[in-house]
């Protein structure tokens, strides 16, 4: 079997506190190869950030360690992109202005002016920001904002893209735009991508596996999950898929079953976490 | 009309009348007509005040008084301009005289050496406090930067500024003016040492506020715009310039727009107290002549002072507003 | 043409043309050249004797001399003498004991000269309407019903007895430790039998309180009028306008003038660091004599220019008072009690009698001020005096300056006749309030003849 692209080994994540040490993450292994799409799930505080901040080289694993391409990560660099769930954009720069910062600061050596120049407006056309690339962000919508984010990432020509929500934000009218855009975009570049989501949906619908977590302290992927769904995926066809519902039932049921939240009282859980769901896709 | 007024004034009523008025009519009642009423109580109660209190230099001055000393320092500051045209002439004519007597004479045209008027005084006052509040930027604007990138900095320098920041700067004004005359020794300076002295003593009163504030901008960086940045791994100069710079832009503008205000208010007691020239000895200089005009004269510099104030700090929101990318600034 | 000059200056000098000769020589210098420094700042405190350097401004003599001068008031007299001594001013209206007290080291030590005095008279004493209303009964009364003059500090030792036994300080303002108020209103004092207290520089004590039964303190004179107002201090002696100043705002009543005290005294002099002087002597010749010619104008035809002179000092950026205020002293009259008007034509004098002349004797009247009240520690002898006098008071460059007006026919030399037989004293001086006679020559036997007062071999 040839090497994976990108190799989480046995990474323990220690976080010192006042109370004493917090384990965060114990013993995670994954193995992604290249083209892969990844959905990292799990609930809210069991360590899927801190999975994606050790990829991406911000934070540094307490033991074992990331591997890309057989070389070690310990600091964050534009080969592992990252798409914030706060787009991140900076407010002072134009759409247009945030992708060249990032294409000025890669290819600084490889690209001249005019390439570059017409990097930043292919990436941002991708995204289909290019009828706004000169706004700032303060003056266009959050999902907007959020496709510049990705135009940013993509415009870096990543190994690996590592997206933190980057949806979690947005209304689920919008949201639904910006994973069909997603995928279109994956069916183009055919990238490797980690995604952290919130929303099974989501998980199942753009991913090639999704690596379920366990609840935290200590947390650690309980299972993992190959969906073999045909590309190019349609969210209507898939919606009377019994394959798909089969995928999003054991995911669910990894959630909701197996890794209830301890807060969580009784039966009124399912319905809490249902509520808690649409109360976000409202809020956004 | 007036129980128009007083129905806009409380609050309870206010929908109401919106009701019936069309917008921008309410809109201009609301930035037009309450002000104006405000002012003209404010004027009326000063009258009142005025013609109840008698200093041994007379009444204390009233509106009309006032007033009428605006005409008359301006009047002055024509007939100063008079005088110096004709300063200048006879200069002229003398250096022509001694040039006819010594060819070799090189003919040097001098400054005026009439007194300042009160216009004058108005510059002088605003060029020291532009200088040392951009000299004040020049220092403070990369020092805060500094403290607010570095924890260790920022631990080493905050006893220094907090022990400092309270200090008036008029308490530093006499070392000031000892060091300067010390240090600052030149045959032909090119500014005045008493310049220098109300510049120093403003960009000390500026320094505390624009550091503070601007550590504080760049401490409290949004983390995803440095992860940003780590991400593209820009180098520290290039990270210190497009991220830290610019993001901490509103910070800097609200410890500049702080800082102008307090300066404006130093400087001018501080040309009181030392007699360097601008709007604080003019007032100073009424005070000392005591006469029949003084307290006129005083009360008309107060109000420009306060004016001037004022447009120094809508000037300086302007200028954030232009410049900064966070347009919520409120305007107070 | 010189010899002619000569000549015209020694018909109108009768008997004492020998003297004359050997003292004030006019000798064939060389024409006086251009002024090394043209660009000069000079320092004032806002009365009324600062005069000689406004008109001088005002009616163009600094600029006939080429010089650019820019007046400024300064906030007192202490920022004025540093500000000579730094070199922020090139020159100032000072204090006659401030060259004095400077070059001998009492305050700032510094070397500073003066060429030309400034005026005789022009200070008074002023007390509080409370304390006027406890003199009053004190005082012997004209057919009028006016108070008869001089009053003398006779009247109020009465009332500060008062005060002293009811435990309250009787404080009074004058405007520097080294100014001539200080010393009339120590010598106005002491001639009453209230003691002003001594100094003890020596100890460290420069508060000039020891043995006092009034407490004088330093205020800056524009301040005075305020300060008597809050009641901060009974009385005080000060310049004009601001003993008039008292009167206008019905806030005190002058007592005393310091021609009453003492007949012509020297008041102010224009102050210059001796460095200045040899670094640019004819800047300096060439301001004295346009200080001169100032001071001629001031003086000219019974006072005729005075209403004119008012009007200047009236202007903002000089005295800056009511012109009614200012008027009142140097028009000849001055008000004493609100309505009690009385004429006192040489209350300033600028030019006559010699005012301009820098006499060593003034300085030497203001050194046995300093050593009557301990301000000088230690006994002096006779030629210690009159060496310190020779190194501040500089008739020679005075000299120099009357020399070259009359040479250019700028002045006639009529002007100047009584500077004949002038040898840098006063004869003997018989009019102070005390009737004791002031000799320049004897200093020490001068201090020894006081009753109130550190005796010349005296040490506290």
């Amino acid at each position: 079997m040839k090497d994976p692209l990108l190799n989480i080994s046995k990474i323990d994540m220690v976080f010192p506190t006042p109370k004493g040490d917090f384990t965060a993450l114990k013993e995670v292994d994954l193995k992604i190869n290249k083209g892969e799409f990844i959905s990292l799930i799990g609930h809210s505080g069991c360590g899927k950030s801190t999975v994606l901040n050790v990829v991406a080289g911000l934070y540094q694993a307490t033991k074992g360690g990331v591997l890309l391409n057989g070389r070690e990560v310990n600091q964050p660099g534009p080969e592992r992109a990252v798409v914030f769930q706060n787009h991140s954009l900076l407010p002072w720069l134009t759409a247009y202005e945030n992708v060249e910062l990032a294409v000025k600061q890669v290819f600084a050596k490889s690209k001249s002016a005019a390439e570059m120049k017409e990097w930043i407006e292919y990436n941002l056309k991708l995204v289909h920001m290019d009828h706004a690339m000169h706004k700032r962000p303060d003056e266009i919508s959050g999902g907007m904002k959020q496709r510049v984010g990705i135009a940013r990432a993509l415009a870096m020509q990543p190994e690996v893209l590592l997206m933190d929500e980057p949806f979690g934000a947005l209304d689920a009218l919008t949201r639904a735009h910006m994973q069909d855009s997603l995928m279109e975009i994956q069916d183009e570049l055919n990238n490797t991508v980690i995604m952290i989501t919130h929303d099974v949906d989501e998980a199942v619908l753009l991913s090639d596996r999704i690596v379920m977590m366990t609840n935290g302290p200590a947390a650690t992927i309980g299972e993992i999950l190959d969906v073999k769904l045909e590309r190019p995926r349609d969210r209507l066809a898939l919606a009377e898929d019994p394959l798909y519902n089969q995928y999003r039932s054991a995911v669910l049921t990894f959630l909701y079953e197996k890794q209830r939240k301890v807060e969580e009282i009784g039966s009124a859980a399912k319905a809490d976490v249902k509520s808690s769901e649409k109360k976000q896709a409202e809020s956004a | 009309m007036s129980s128009l007024i007083a129905q806009l004034i409380t609050r309870k009523n206010a929908p109401v009348v919106k009701a019936q008025l069309p917008t921008f009519l309410v809109n201009f009642l609301h930035a037009v007509l309450l002000p104006t009423i405000g002012i003209l109580v404010f004027l009326l109660f000063w009258s009142v005040a005025a013609n109840n209190i008698d200093t041994s230099l007379g009444k204390f001055p009233d509106p009309a008084a006032v007033a009428a000393q605006v005409g008359n320092l301006y009047d002055e500051h024509m007939e100063s301009r008079a005088k110096e045209q004709a300063f200048y002439e006879r200069q002229e004519k003398r250096n022509a005289a001694r040039m006819a007597k010594d060819p070799n004479y090189v003919a040097k045209i001098r400054a005026y050496t009439g007194k300042e008027t009160f216009v004058d005084q108005i510059f002088t006052s605003l060029i020291t406090v532009m200088s040392g509040f951009l000299l004040a930027a020049v220092i403070a604007i990369p020092l805060g930067i500094a403290i607010g990138l570095s924890k260790a900095l920022n631990t080493a320098c905050n006893p220094i500024i907090q022990i400092f920041k309270p200090v008036s700067p008029l308490a530093w004004l006499p070392l000031v003016t000892m060091v300067v005359s010390a240090l600052y020794v030149s045959d032909e300076p090119m500014f005045a040492k008493s310049f220098v002295v109300s510049m120093i003593t403003v960009t000390l009163c500026c320094l505390w506020p624009m550091v503070i504030n601007t550590s504080v901008g760049v401490a409290s960086l949004n983390s995803d715009w440095v992860n940003v940045s780590r991400v593209l791994r820009l180098p520290a100069l290039k990270h210190v310039q497009k991220i830290v710079l610019p993001a901490s832009v509103p910070a800097i503008f609200t410890g500049m727009r702080l800082s102008l205000g307090i300066a404006w208010m130093v400087l001018i007691a501080a040309e009181m107290l030392a007699q360097n020239p601008g709007l604080g000895k003019f007032v100073w200089d009424e005070f000392q002549n005591g006469s029949s005009q003084s307290l006129s004269r005083i009360m008309t510099a107060v109000i420009v002072i306060g004016l001037i104030g004022f447009a120094l700090d809508r000037t300086m929101l302007q200028l954030q507003r232009v410049l900064s990318w966070d347009k919520t600034t409120q305007v107070r | 043409m010189i010899k002619t000059t000569i000549k015209k200056a020694m018909k109108s000098i009768c008997a004492t043309a020998v003297v004359f000769s050997s003292t004030i020589t006019f000798t064939a210098s060389a024409e006086l050249g251009y002024p090394e420094k043209e660009e000069l700042k000079f320092g004032f405190i806002k009365l009324t004797d600062m005069a000689p350097i406004a008109v001088a401004y005002e009616n163009g003599y600094f600029e006939d001399e080429g010089l650019y001068v820019t007046i400024e008031a300064q906030a007192n007299w202490k920022v004025l003498l540093d500000g000579v001594i730094d070199g922020r001013l090139d020159g100032a209206h000072m204090l006659a004991g401030q060259p004095i007290a400077a070059t001998i080291g009492y305050g700032t030590k510094a070397e500073i000269i003066t060429p030309f005095s400034m005026d005789l008279n022009g200070n008074a004493i002023t007390v509080s309407n409370d304390v006027w209303q406890q003199m009053k009964p004190n005082i012997p009364k004209m057919s009028d019903g006016r108070p008869v003059h001089p009053i003398k500090a006779d009247a109020l030792k009465p009332v500060v007895d008062k005060y002293i036994n009811e435990g309250k300080p009787f404080n009074m303002g004058m405007v520097f430790p080294v100014s001539t108020h200080n010393y009339e209103l120590r010598y106005w004092l002491a001639a009453g039998g209230i003691h002003p207290g001594y100094y003890a520089p020596h100890k460290g004590d420069t508060s000039g309180k020891i043995d006092a039964q009034a407490l004088l303190s330093v205020t800056p004179p524009p301040q005075m009028p305020a300060t008597l107002e809050a009641g901060t201090i009974y009385g005080y002696c000060v310049g004009e306008p601001w003993n008039q100043q008292a009167v206008f705002k019905g806030i005190g009543v002058p007592v005393v003038t310091d021609y009453e005290i003492w007949k012509d005294n020297p008041e102010k002099v224009f102050g210059i660091t001796k460095e200045f002087s040899e670094k640019y002597p004819n800047t300096t010749i060439r301001l004295t004599r346009a200080l001169i010619r100032a001071a001629i104008w001031l003086d000219e035809n019974n006072n005729e220019n005075r209403k004119e002179a008012v009007k200047i000092l009236s202007q903002s950026n000089y005295v800056g008072a009511d012109y009614d205020v200012i008027a009142n002293s140097m028009t000849g009259t001055f008000e004493y009690e609100k309505g009690d008007k009385r004429s006192v034509p040489d209350f300033n004098v600028f030019f006559r009698y010699n005012a301009t002349y820098p006499y060593y004797s003034d300085a030497i009247w203001y050194l046995t001020q300093m050593r009557r009240w301990g301000q000088i520690a230690e006994p002096k002898s006779d030629t210690w005096y009159h060496d310190v006098a020779k190194k501040v008071y500089r008739p020679d460059i005075y000299m120099k300056a009357v020399e070259s007006l009359i040479e250019e026919k700028i002045v006639p030399a009529s002007e100047f006749s009584s500077l004949t037989g002038v040898d840098g004293y006063r004869a003997p001086q018989t009019h102070f309030i005390d009737n004791i006679v002031y000799d320049g020559k004897k200093p020490n036997d001068y201090i020894n003849k006081f009753s109130i007062g550190l005796k010349a071999d005296e040490k506290i």
